[in-house]
Parts: C-alpha cells; sequence; structure tokens
C-alpha cells in the first residue's frame, strides 16, 4: 500500500452549491503534494473531508488505507487549519502539553522541546500565544501538528499572512518533516512559489474539479511547452530569419536583438535548431532551455476553465 | 472521561485567565447577594423575628429564596461570563474546530467544554448558598429562633438549582457550537433573571409551592429534566458539518 491519501470520485454539495464535482488524486507516502486552486474552487472543503470534518456526499476516501472515521486513522494524521486554533491565554508549551494529552501521550518535557526547537521557538515556549506574531503563531501550529507523531500532515495555507522571512522558514520546516521525519505532506496553498519549491506532484482543483494532477516535473514537461532561447554572437540576417519563420516545425515565437526564442513542436530537438541555424552561419553561442513555471501552467488550466 | 479531563482542565484554565472578568462578574454576584439578603432581612425576616411568636414557616421561606437566589446568582453569571466570552474566542481561534480534527469524539468535546464554564459557576453557586445559609441563621436566625433549615431547601439549594445550570449550559453551549453564540448568550443572559423572578413571585404571592416542601425541590428537578429533553432532541441532530459551517 503505497498510497497515504486516496480520494475517488469525491463529491459534495452545501445547500443548493456543488462544491466538489467528483474529485479523484492519490497521494502517495513520502509525497510532498500540493494542491493549488483560486478561492472558492473546493480546496477547503476536501481538507475537510479528508480530516473528517465533513461528510462526502459520495465516492471513497482512504486514509492509509483505512476509513477516515476511526480513531486509529485519526492519530495517524496531523494538520494545520485556516484557524490555528491556538490557546491564546495559554503559552506554547502549554499548547503542545494540552493537544499531546489529547492524542492520549504522556508529553515529556525532551519532546516538547525537541517540537519548539525545530519551529524555532526555543526561547519562546513560555511566552503566553497572543504575544506571537501571525508567522510565529503558525510555526506553533506545525508543532502541534507534530505531539503525536502522524505519518501524514495535511495543512490548509499554512503560510498565508505571513511575512516573507516566515515564509522561508516555515518551508525550511516543512522540507525538514517531509525528509528528515518521514511524513507525508499535503499542502494547500495559494502560493505558487512555494508549492514549485517545495512539492514533487500537485493537484489543481477549479470550481470543484481537478484541473491537473500529477508528477510536476512531468506535467512541466507535458503541459510547458518548454522553450529554447538562442543566441548568437553575430546579428542575424534578415533571410536567415525569414527562412526560420518559414519552418514551422521549429516554432520560433520571438526574435530580440541577436537572441531567438523557440517553443519547437514534440519531436523538434535543440540540436535541430542549432543545426539549422549553424548550416546558415548563425555563431550559436549558448542554447537555453527554458522550462515552463508552475505559474504559466496554472494560469494556463484557469484560463481555460473560463466559461467563454 | 479520560478523553475529557483535558479539555475540561485546560479550559477551565483558560476561560478563568481574564482575571478582570473573574473579578468583575464573581464580584457582582456577591455584591447582589449581599444587598438581596440586607433587604430581605431588613423588610421582611427582622419583622417576622420581632413577632412574639415568628411563623417558621415564612422564616423558611424567606431562607429558601435567598439560597435559591444565591445558587442561581452563582451559576447564572458564570454561564453568562463564561460561557459567552469562551465561546466567540474559541470561535474565532478556531480551537473547536481543531478538536473536531484530532480523535476525541465530539460528545466529549462539548461535554468537556460545557463542564469547564460549569465546575467554576458549580463551585461559586453552592459557596454563595452556603455563605448565605450561615449567614442569615448567624445573623438574624440563631440569636431569637435557633437554626433554621428545611432538608427540602437544602436539596432544591445545592442540588436542583445546580442541575438546572448544568442542563441549560449544556443547551447554551449547544447552541453556540451549532449556530451563533450571541444567540446562546441571550438564553444565559436571560434565563437567570426571568427563572429567578417567577419563582420568587410564585413564592412569596401564592401558595402554589412551599419552599421548604418536596414538591418544590421536584418541581426544579422536572424543569431540569425538561431541558435535559431539549439538549438530547438537538444533540441528535449536531454534526461536525454543521458546527464547521457555523464559524
Amino acid at each position: 500500500m503505497n498510497s497515504a491519501i486516496n480520494i475517488e470520485n469525491i463529491k459534495k454539495s452545501l445547500g443548493n452549491r456543488e462544491i466538489l464535482r467528483g474529485i479523484s488524486f492519490k497521494v502517495n507516502r513520502g509525497d510532498i503534494f500540493g494542491y493549488l486552486g483560486p478561492n472558492g474552487a473546493g480546496k477547503t472543503t476536501t481538507i475537510r473531508i479528508i480530516l473528517g470534518l465533513f461528510k462526502a456526499d459520495s465516492g471513497n476516501l482512504d486514509i492509509l488505507g483505512q476509513d477516515i472515521e476511526s480513531s486509529e486513522t485519526r492519530r495517524k494524521i496531523g494538520f494545520v487549519l485556516d484557524l490555528d486554533g491556538l490557546y491564546d491565554g495559554m503559552t506554547a508549551r502549554e499548547n503542545l502539553i494540552f493537544y499531546s494529552r489529547i492524542y492520549g501521550l504522556a508529553m515529556v518535557e525532551e519532546k516538547i522541546g525537541q517540537l519548539l526547537d525545530m519551529v524555532e521557538l526555543s526561547g519562546r515556549g513560555n511566552d503566553r500565544v497572543h504575544t506571537y506574531s501571525t508567522g510565529m503563531r503558525q510555526r506553533l501550529a506545525l508543532a502541534r501538528s507534530m505531539v503525536h507523531d502522524p505519518e501524514i500532515l495535511v495543512l490548509d495555507e499554512p503560510t498565508s499572512g505571513v511575512d516573507p522571512s516566515g515564509q522561508i522558514q516555515i518551508r525550511k520546516i516543512l522540507l525538514n518533516m517531509a525528509h528528515k521525519e518521514n511524513k507525508t505532506i499535503f499542502l494547500s496553498s495559494h502560493n505558487l512559489d512555494e508549492v514549485q519549491r517545495i512539492c514533487n506532484r500537485i493537484a489543481i482543483i477549479d470550481r470543484g474539479e481537478i484541473k491537473l494532477y500529477g508528477e510536476l516535473e512531468d506535467l512541466r514537461k507535458k503541459m510547458g511547452k518548454s522553450g529554447i532561447i538562442i543566441r548568437s554572437s553575430n546579428d542575424i540576417p534578415d533571410e536567415v530569419i525569414k527562412e526560420v519563420k518559414r519552418s514551422p516545425d521549429l516554432g520560433l515565437k520571438e526574435v530580440k536583438d541577436s537572441n531567438l526564442i523557440f517553443m519547437p513542436d514534440e519531436g523538434t530537438e535543440t540540436s535541430d535548431i542549432i543545426s539549422f541555424l549553424s548550416s546558415r552561419g548563425v555563431k550559436v553561442e549558448e542554447a537555453i532551455k527554458q522550462e515552463a513555471s508552475l505559474e504559466e501552467m496554472y494560469s494556463n488550466i484557469l484560463k481555460e476553465a473560463e466559461p467563454s | 472521561m479520560k478523553n475529557i479531563s483535558p479539555i475540561i482542565t485546560t479550559n477551565m484554565r483558560n476561560n478563568l485567565r481574564s482575571k478582570t472578568v473573574v473579578i468583575i462578574w464573581y464580584g457582582t454576584a456577591l455584591l447582589i447577594l449581599i444587598a438581596l439578603a440586607a433587604l430581605f432581612g431588613i423588610l421582611l425576616i427582622t419583622p417576622e423575628l420581632n413577632k412574639v411568636s415568628p411563623d417558621k414557616a415564612k422564616l423558611e421561606l424567606y431562607l429558601g429564596i435567598i439560597m435559591f437566589s444565591a445558587g442561581s446568582l452563582g451559576l447564572g453569571i458564570n454561564l453568562s461570563a463564561l460561557g459567552f466570552t469562551s465561546m466567540i474566542r474559541e470561535k474565532s481561534r478556531g480551537n473547536i474546530q481543531s478538536l473536531l480534527a484530532t480523535p476525541i469524539r465530539l460528545k466529549d468535546i462539548w461535554m468537556g467544554k460545557s463542564l469547564a464554564i460549569f465546575i467554576p459557576g458549580l463551585i461559586l453557586g453552592e459557596l454563595l448558598t452556603l455563605i448565605s445559609l450561615v449567614a442569615v441563621n448567624y445573623i438574624y436566625f440563631v440569636p431569637k429562633v435557633g437554626f433554621v433549615l428545611s432538608p427540602w431547601i437544602a436539596v432544591t439549594g445545592f442540588f436542583a438549582i445546580p442541575l438546572i445550570y448544568f442542563c441549560l449550559g449544556l443547551l447554551v453551549y449547544l447552541i453556540g457550537l451549532t449556530g451563533k453564540p450571541v444567540n446562546a448568550n441571550i438564553i444565559a443572559q436571560a434565563f437567570l433573571p426571568i427563572y429567578l423572578n417567577i419563582i420568587i413571585q410564585i413564592l412569596i404571592r401564592t401558595t402554589i409551592f412551599d419552599v421548604s416542601s418536596w414538591t418544590f425541590t421536584l418541581t426544579n428537578i422536572g424543569f431540569a429534566l425538561v431541558i435535559a429533553i431539549i439538549v438530547l432532541i438537538r444533540q441528535a441532530r449536531v454534526s461536525k458539518e454543521k458546527i464547521v459551517l457555523s464559524y
């Protein structure tokens, strides 16, 4: 059993509104899975179903091969929700002790120390949470999600409202959790840069439907129409440019000074473009392969999904 | 119980952290009780005691009303003060939503949080009832007629009133969980003056109830049971989804 979270054809309506329209995806063990989508796409509803806060109208969900309703399964999941759920009047330590008791654990001081260290809050462990910044609260919420040493972490926009340096810290912690602590992470986020940096697999949801899903690298190759920039050390003669334009398989997209930007068809390699140009006297200085960014993929997906 | 004990202890500590709220509300309860006891003492108890043969039934009635009010004040003010503030705070911070995603059952969360509000009120209510019993007896009764206390007054004051407020607390928290806390607070706030006033009026102006009789005690327990039935009916329809959507 390699899947940590397996969602099959889940549908969910709230009132008359169809929030999820039969979504399916799998999160494998060890994944850092990015779940992207605009506001109102159904991300939080999906998370609530995964955590057993909502019941799906139809479809199947299993977590590590088990039903989410069982308390044993819930013990294997840690979470940070849209509202952090921390007790403001209590210190960071007290919050962690409380949650460890909720999971029936006798929390030892050493473990609390480790968790506070991990989220870089060890110096503020005895301060009440109402004195914390948003970033510190989110880090503490991450520590809290780890008190019972879960196998899966479900995080709903953990960097939302956090300043850039706080975001970097949180990303570092997440990578630590995934690689050192061997956790599977399901990360819902608006932050494409963050997802691009840390996730290996993604799903993009829009209006309750999964629009794109898979390995980030594969999707880039498949979706992104990777571009090639050719830099020449001499000026490119107009006749050559005209000739290049006459060969649509090369996919010339733009000419900028002595740079040519290509979006070649499938089957056309960089070497084909270079030999085409070299045979016509162009001195190719550099060929740079440009991969599609997640941002491009994301905006293309959402553009395609827009009603005409 | 093992599951809910961390919820009770942690929430009690968290709720009582705001010293200002605690002092203001609990101080108010004590002041109202002192004023009530003084008024009863001057207007009703002293004139009765000054008679050649004071009517023991009347003295029991006055003592019963003061004890009834003491318990209700302690429990009622606590419910309004702690119940409302903690519910608002916990909903806006997502404490309840986070707990719902843990292995703890919804019933345990509801019961634990309700008890965290009820227990300080119970302590305060019982304390105020005991203080009023001892104070009224030693200030007014003991020097003239001896110690006055019917067992049914004691059962009503120390058991039936807390039972009413326990059931009311469960109902109020349930309404707050699945709806707007402000609606729950209206019930909590309105219950105390309305119930107290109706009971005092009935006791003083009519002969329907004798405060020192078992019928009065049983009526109060019956009232608690009615609230408990409403709680059970409502509770059967509560789900995690309803709670989360009420945010």
